[in-house]
């Protein structure tokens, strides 16, 4: 027996002697971080610049310690966004110090999009960028050369321009926010420009499908006016949110309205009968600065009917309730308040614009602020002013840039109205036209975005030359000959205007916060470099070396403009504004270095001042008057079976057995377009309403849920017709019936797209070409 | 067994020969035995290995569900290895001759148990390094540290309270020859069961019975404490206290009965562990479960009747939520099953017992995983997040090492003390019988008492 | 003495998440998997939690961005067995990182969940670390951390104060989060000090603190949304 005994302690010894062999420290301890972060404070600096995460382009201030910038916050300065920032803008250094960011210039060598690269330097790029496009000038066809543009802001549009210009190229596509609202603007107001909203000054804001706090155009303007409700006047319960989602927006504005899907429109228009029937709206301005009102005849001889008699046969509110799914002493008691209130305004979002018949729907919504005269006047619907730029130089043309230019663009179609959508309208022209040699994208990733992901999968296939400027390997880059990697706005000068939906000439400055990235080289001065090479008239054309260079020469313009000043304290602003009121401007630098200077550390520069007197702001219309029934437009329907006003918007379409659900695709706030998978922070936690974590997700009705046996985190496949794709379950009460709105930009924890825009089955609204993204319907099968 | 030993051990009283027999000879299924729980006690030691090495990260706990595994087992291994001491000390100082068989197994439980329990803890620390920081940093209003305080208390008494009574046995193998003489000679440490030994010896186990039992009664109030002084749903009760005494003993019998009737049979020592203490035994099992079922009804009926949100949800969750079933198997195995089978003396039989323990055991488990697990994942606040909580293999494979551990102990134990206290025994054959008939001869009026019964009296 | 406490105005939150954001980023707190996150081990020392109700079109929701509650009579600080976590001199409840031997009996005793335990040690990618704020430790792993109230600015901004030779005043202490907030929901300052807008704040009668009636008295007080 005892061997057995001894056989035993011996196994059990060696296990404990091995373990003991090895340094006890790396056995039980795996290798940590250190506790401190590995460096300690030195030199402090707060840098004032902007953020260009989105197209709100904040004030920010940049916390930089010892050549690292380590925390973004607002700037105080800023009037649009007085201080604060979105989480974006504060994940912006997660951005900046991404693990992914490429290192170096890149030359393809595998196939296209196999993955292999070869890292070049700046100039060999540079070299063979410039022969290739030597090469189409010599050929003569300099408009071979397209180039796809982003939301990059302000002066790096114009710097673009003038490059093709010089080039010979009329071939220059951006997306910018195409929601659809320049085109109401100019079918009724004939403005060229999209409306800007006084939300700070209005007493009561109604938007319709506008996802003010998520991602509109500026959701921080929209944050400071919804912070400051009440402390100017004794209101509280200013900002309403019509939407057929329960999102955010609605969540916490001091009341929501949900409707059915679609029929946004016909709620307003239901609301403007309360105000015809009840003689609500402002007559005065009505009979002075409105057209179309009352019945009239038209140029041939016709009689038509005027808004009012429209609306009074057609919207009575027991129709408008039936349709909209809205109550109807809620729609009543919205209709009053709305008109009683002294400074209402409507504004209409893509909600509503997005649609088949979207500029029609829109009209409907912008009919409000005509009928209570919510049109320049403090807390209504603004057209704002472009900052006082000076221009680029002048560009030198030769022949083969006229040749060039007198070309057709790649896929431009007269819009009657509004500028749609340039790039799909490109994309759609492209695919299969070998007319593009070169192609250049720069801020923008349509592979990774478009809702035609298809199209752009074939223009990146056929065409000879592709070169991207993005600092990630995003997905178009991947399909790229060229990698050229732009700074990240952090390291680069830039500048930033407001968006359009604030009212005020705004122009921020974004300027380097640390030392560029050694892999980087910014876009501009790369163009700049680009245009000495090719020397001659495009040479001539962009004689600039730096683009902080360039933003001081473009300055001088306001420098002469004699109105605004640097950004400053609440206090001193206003003190400015109201001297502006009363018609005077005092300069507060003699040189214009000085002020150069002030606008870099101040941020950037504003006027605050609005010409409340100017009719031109009202309506630029050849009679000079707002038109109600614009003919344009109902030249523009003729034959479509859509009626203005009608009854088209409401909710027509609907889902069938095998896909019985609407998809409400929707962008979560913490999402800048493509870039969420680059911001951990952002990626851990798009969404607090529903709370979600990294992965992606649809939202549906309890009830859908439980028809379908769905549990909360159950993962789907959400099929369209056009495609599929997998996400999970967030069971929701604020998801109207047979919906499923689902969140687009999202993706896996790994990387791939979980991207409902690729379901899409797109028709496009014909008067403005933007396309309708609510008319897709899916099913969802249970993994 | 050396052809020496077998001689030595012939030479000796039947009870010594029968209750010796285990420290001399050891079958072959014994090391398959202990082999395989050793294999299962290396694979835990792995996984604490791992978790120790990469972080709490590799359990399942996560936030609210702070806590897990672990303090369930703190609670339930401490709770088994009351049952010894506590026991015992209860039934030296009632003067129950029927416990002389059962002291020795029982006090080995507590003594080695109680280890792996208080180990727990310690397990579930996050920085198991930084141990130390509860003597350097010690802050007293901490129910953890009455604990620490109050577990370190009752290892030192049990232990001694193990020891004591252990004298003369050693004393009798030292003096046997049979084993390990050097071993034996520093255990029994000079006793020579000289009548003054024994007296002194006999008054220090009778004064050790009396003081142990309050310190039993604190370590399980303290842990009960534990949860009781934070504010979480279902924890924040007074009677946490009482009811996890009573828990405890109730489980620590449960254990009792079951390492008896393993010991009856792999020693072959039915002569011992006679069916009478199965019956006995059992009928304690009996009062514990209504006990159980008195203490738990009273939990529940109060949060019910008072009915704060907070205390419904967890309260449901237990009842008719996702911790249902565990609950409703709680409940069975902790009051149906040993109810029913202990209420009937035609299943008080030894068999019966050990049907009746093995589900209260799991059941004693079960009603710490619904204490804790259903009050961390849900909250006071009532709109923060739900939690869940799912053990990984790491935790399970350290419960499944404590549990393995444990039981190699055991039996690495009994081959190194008499399982049954010989002197004890001895004892009661010579003097029990006497005594208890003069005991009950004290109850009784004195007229008939003066018939003499005993001589000296 | 003053009492530094907070005043979150529920009517102005809109759920943006940038006080989150932007502590994660003023505190070095890390972020953890997607399976990690899965399994609730997400940090956010500022949380919003989110409590939807009703059913579609009637649906409402308050958004309870919630630190921690500071409380005057905290539950978590006597369960700790070596006094890691604390009632600091500026009675702020406050962790000593080193010395947390992790045991998260004071994550169990806070009734509103807001300790977060490093199940494993905090990463970054190297390239990331560049941005983490020298003014604040990282923790390792095993520890129980949460909201400070960003005490490393109250140091800082006494000192600077007292290199200044004056009284420091409201502005000079706002912790990261309130110092983002876009609609200026969350007011900062000093409860006891009648000048500080917080002081003033507390006696709204929209004043109130979630589980009030506990008695830890916390130092966070919550205005409820206008009718
Ligand atoms: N956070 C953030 N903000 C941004 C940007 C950013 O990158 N990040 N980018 C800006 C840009 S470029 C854009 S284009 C905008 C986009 O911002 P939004 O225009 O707000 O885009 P979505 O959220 O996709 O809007 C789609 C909305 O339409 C609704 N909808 C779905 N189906 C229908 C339907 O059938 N009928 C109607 N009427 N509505 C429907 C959806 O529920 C959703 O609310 O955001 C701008 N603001
Ligand atoms: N999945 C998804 N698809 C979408 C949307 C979405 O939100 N998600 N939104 C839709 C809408 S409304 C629009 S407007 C379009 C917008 O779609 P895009 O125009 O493609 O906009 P982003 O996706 O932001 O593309 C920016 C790309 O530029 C790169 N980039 C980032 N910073 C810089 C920089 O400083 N310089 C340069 N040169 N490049 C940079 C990044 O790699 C990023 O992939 O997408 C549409 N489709
Ligand atoms: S709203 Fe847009 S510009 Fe403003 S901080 Fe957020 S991401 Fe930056
Ligand atoms: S930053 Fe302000 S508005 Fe946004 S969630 Fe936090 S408290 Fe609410
Ligand atoms: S986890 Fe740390 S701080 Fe919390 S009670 Fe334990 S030792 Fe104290
Ligand atoms: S909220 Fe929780 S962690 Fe904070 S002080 Fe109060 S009890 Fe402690
Ligand atoms: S006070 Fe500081 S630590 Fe606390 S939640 Fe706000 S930012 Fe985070
Ligand atoms: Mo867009």
């Amino acid at each position: 027996m005892s061997p057995n005994r001894r056989d035993f302690l011996w196994t059990m010894g060696t296990a404990v002697g091995v373990s003991a062999l090895v340094p006890i420290e790396q056995i039980f301890w795996a290798p940590e971080a250190a506790a401190d972060v590995g460096w300690s404070p030195g030199l402090e600096e707060w840098i004032r610049s902007a953020c260009l995460v989105c197209p709100a382009r904040c004030g920010i201030t940049g916390r930089v310690v010892d050549g690292r910038l380590v925390r973004l916050i607002g700037n105080p300065l800023h009037p649009m966004s007085r201080g604060g920032i979105c989480p974006r803008g504060v994940a912006g250094v997660q951005q900046l110090y991404h693990p992914e960011r490429l290192a170096s210039p890149l030359v393809r060598v595998g196939e296209r999009g196999s993955g292999e690269w070869r890292q070049v330097s700046y100039d060999e790029v540079l070299t063979r960028i410039t022969d290739r496009l030597q090469d189409l000038r010599d050929q003569g066809r300099p408009e071979a050369l397209a180039v796809v543009g982003g939301y990059a802001a302000g002066t790096m549009h114009d710097v673009w321009r003038q490059f093709l210009q010089a080039f010979g190229s009329p071939n220059y596509v951006v997306d910018g926010y195409g929601d659809g609202t320049d085109a109401v603007m100019a079918a009724m107001h004939g403005v060229d420009r999209y409306p800007s909203y006084d939300l700070e000054s209005s007493d009561m804001v109604v938007s319709f499908g506008a996802a003010l706090f998520e991602s509109w155009w500026s959701p921080l303007q929209a944050f400071t006016a919804f912070g400051r409700r009440g402390t100017n006047g004794a209101l509280h319960r200013r900002f309403i949110q019509v939407d057929h989602r329960f999102s955010r927006t609605a969540a916490h504005s001091d009341a929501w309205v949900g409707v059915k899907p679609r029929t946004h429109a016909v709620l307003a228009l239901g609301m403007a009968y309360v105000i015809l029937r009840d003689r609500l709206f402002d007559e005065d301005f009505l009979a002075e600065h409105v057209s179309g009102f009352e019945d009239f005849t038209d140029a041939r001889g016709r009689r038509r009917k005027g808004f009012r008699s429209l609306i009074l046969q057609r919207y009575r509110t027991e129709e408008a309730s039936a349709i909209t799914g809205v109550s109807v002493e809620r729609i009543t008691d919205l209709a009053r308040s709305f008109a009683m209130a002294e400074r209402p305004v409507a504004v209409v979002g893509p909600d509503v614009t997005f649609a088949p018949d979207g500029l029609l729907a829109a009209m409907g919504v912008q009919a409000l602020n005509i009928l209570t005269g919510s049109i320049n006047r403090p807390g209504g619907v603004l057209f704002g002013k472009d900052p006082p730029l000076a221009p680029l130089a002048a560009v030198v043309p030769d022949s083969i840039s006229r040749a060039g230019l007198a070309t057709a663009s790649v896929g431009d179609v007269a819009l009657p109205f509004g500028s749609g959508d340039p790039v799909t309208r490109f994309a759609e022209a492209a695919a299969g036209d070998a007319s593009v040699e070169v192609l250049m994208i720069h801020g923008t990733d349509p592979l990774g975005t478009s809702h035609r992901a298809d199209l752009w999968e074939r223009i990146l296939a056929e065409t000879p030359c592709v070169v991207s400027f993005s600092p990630f390997m995003d997905e178009t880059t991947r399909y790229a000959d060229i990698v050229l990697p732009d700074l990240l706005p952090y390291e680069r000068w830039q500048d930033a205007p407001t968006p359009a939906s604030y009212p005020y000439p705004l122009w921020g400055i974004n300027r380097p916060m640390v030392a560029p990235h050694e892999g980087g080289k910014h876009t501009g001065e790369v163009i700049f470099a680009l245009a000495k090479t090719l020397g001659g008239t495009v040479a001539k054309s962009l004689p600039y070396d730096t683009f902080e260079g360039l933003l001081k020469v473009r300055a001088e313009g306001l420098f002469k403009a004699g109105r605004g000043r640097a950004l400053a304290r609440e206090f001193d602003l206003d003190s400015q504004k109201k001297q502006e009121e009363r018609g005077w401007w005092l300069a507060m630098h003699d040189n214009f270095d000085a002020f150069w200077s002030e606008l870099v550390e101040q941020g950037g520069w504003v006027d605050l001042f609005h010409d409340f007197a100017d009719p031109y702001n009202l309506a630029r219309t050849d009679t000079g008057r707002i038109d109600l029934i614009p003919n344009a437009v109902l030249q523009a329907i003729e034959g479509d079976g859509l009626r203005l006003y009608g009854h088209g918007m409401r909710d027509g379409d609907r889902g069938d057995k095998s896909f019985p659900f609407r998809l409400l695709p929707y962008r979560v706030s913490t999402l800048a377009s493509d870039t969420l998978g680059l911001e951990r922070w952002m990626a851990e936690q798009p969404s607090v309403l529903p709370d979600t974590q990294w992965r992606p997700w649809v939202a549906i009705a309890p009830k859908t849920a439980e028809a379908l046996g769905l549990d909360d985190g159950a993962t789907v496949n959400v099929v369209s017709r056009r495609g599929r794709y997998r996400a999970r379950v967030s069971i929701s009460p604020g998801v109207a019936p047979l919906t499923v709105c689902a969140p687009y930009g999202l993706r896996h924890p790994g990387g791939a797209p979980a991207n409902p825009l690729r379901l899409l089955e797109v028709s496009s609204d014909p008067i403005t070409g933007i396309p309708s993204w609510f008319t897709t319907f899916v099913r969802l099968e249970q993994v | 067994m050396r052809p020496g030993v077998a001689e030595k051990l012939s030479r000796m009283s039947p009870d010594e020969q029968a209750l010796l027999r285990p420290l001399v000879s050891t079958s072959r299924a014994y090391y398959v035995i202990l082999s395989v729980f050793a294999v299962v006690f290396l694979w835990g030691i792995y996984a604490y290995y791992l978790q120790v090495r990469y972080g709490l990260g590799r359990t399942g706990m996560n936030r609210p569900a702070y806590w897990g595994i672990y303090i369930i087992d703190f609670v339930f291994f401490i709770g088994i290895s009351h049952a010894g001491t506590l026991i015992s000390a209860i039934l030296r100082v009632s003067k129950a001759e029927w416990r002389r068989a059962i002291t020795r197994s029982a006090e080995l439980i507590t003594v080695l148990v109680i280890g792996f329990g208080a180990v727990q803890p310690i397990i579930d620390l996050g920085r198991p390094d930084r141990l130390l920081n509860i003597i350097l940093y010690p802050q007293f209003r901490s129910p953890l540290l009455w604990d620490l305080m109050s577990i370190m208390l009752y290892f030192t008494a049990s232990t001694i309270y193990l020891y004591v009574p252990l004298l003369p046995d050693l004393a009798i193998i030292r003096d046997s020859g049979i084993k390990m003489p050097w071993l034996y000679r520093i255990l029994a440490a000079g006793y020579q069961d000289t009548p003054r030994q024994r007296r002194i010896l006999e008054r220090f186990i009778g004064v050790m019975a009396i003081a142990v039992i309050p310190i039993a009664v604190s370590v399980h109030t303290i842990i009960g404490w534990i949860f009781a002084m934070t504010l979480r749903p279902m924890w924040h009760s007074t009677i946490f206290g009482p009811y996890f005494v009573m828990g405890a003993i109730y489980s620590g019998i449960a254990a009792i009965l079951l390492a008896m009737y393993v010991i009856r049979r792999a020693f072959r020592l039915e002569n011992y562990f006679r069916d009478i203490h199965f019956d006995y035994l059992g009928r304690m099992l009996l009062l514990f479960s209504l006990l159980w079922l008195y203490f738990t009804f009273a939990e529940y009926l109060t949060a019910f009747y008072g009915s704060q949100p907070a205390e419904m949800r967890a309260f449901w969750a237990k009842i008719s939520g996702p911790y249902a079933i565990p609950f409703w198997t709680m409940v069975a195995f902790t009051f149906v099953i040993p109810f029913v089978l202990m209420a009937r003396r035609a299943t008080r039989t030894p068999v019966g017992t050990v049907l009746a323990s093995v589900p209260v055991i799991i059941g004693m488990w079960l009603e710490r995983f619904i204490i804790v697990v259903p009050t961390s994942v849900n909250p006071r606040w009532e709109i923060s997040s739900l939690g869940q909580y799912m053990p990984t293999w790491i935790e399970s494979s350290i419960m499944a090492a404590t549990f393995a551990g444990f039981i190699l102990l055991y039996m690495i134990a009994v081959k190194f003390v008499p399982i049954v206290s010989i002197w004890e025994i001895k004892e009661g054959r010579k003097e029990s019988v006497n005594e208890v008939a003069s005991r009950v001869a004290g109850y009784l009026p004195d007229d008939i008492a003066r018939e003499p019964l005993g001589a000296d009296r | 003495m003053s009492r530094w406490g907070m005043v979150i105005d529920l009517d102005l939150c809109t759920g943006c998440a940038a006080c989150e954001v932007a502590c994660k980023s003023e505190n070095n707190i890390a972020t953890v998997s997607p399976e990690q996150a899965d399994m609730n081990r997400a940090m956010s020392w500022m949380k919003v939690v989110a409590k939807e109700t009703g059913e579609f079109p009637n649906t409402a929701v308050e958004f309870y961005p919630r630190p921690c509650m500071q409380c005057d009579n905290p539950p978590c600080v006597p369960v700790c067995p070596v006094a890691a976590t604390y009632v600091d001199a500026d009675s702020l409840v406050a962790q000593i990182y080193p010395r947390c031997i992790g045991c998260r009996y004071c994550a169990n005793a806070c009734p509103y969940t807001v300790k977060y335990f490093n199940w494993y040690a905090p990463e970054w990618p190297d390239t990331e670390r560049q941005y983490l704020n020298p003014d604040v430790s990282v923790r390792p792993k095993g520890v129980i951390e949460k909201c400070t109230f960003c005490h490393h600015r109250l140091q800082k901004a006494r000192e600077d104060a007292a290199v200044e030779g004056r009284e420091m005043r409201e502005e000079d202490y706002q912790p990261a989060c309130a110092e983002i907030c876009p609609t200026r929901a969350i007011i900062f300052g000093d409860l006891d000090n009648p000048s500080h807008r917080v002081a003033q704040l507390k006696e709204d009668p929209r004043a109130f603190r979630i589980m009030e009636d506990l008695g830890t008295e916390p130092k966070v007080y919550y205005l409820r949304r206008r009718g």
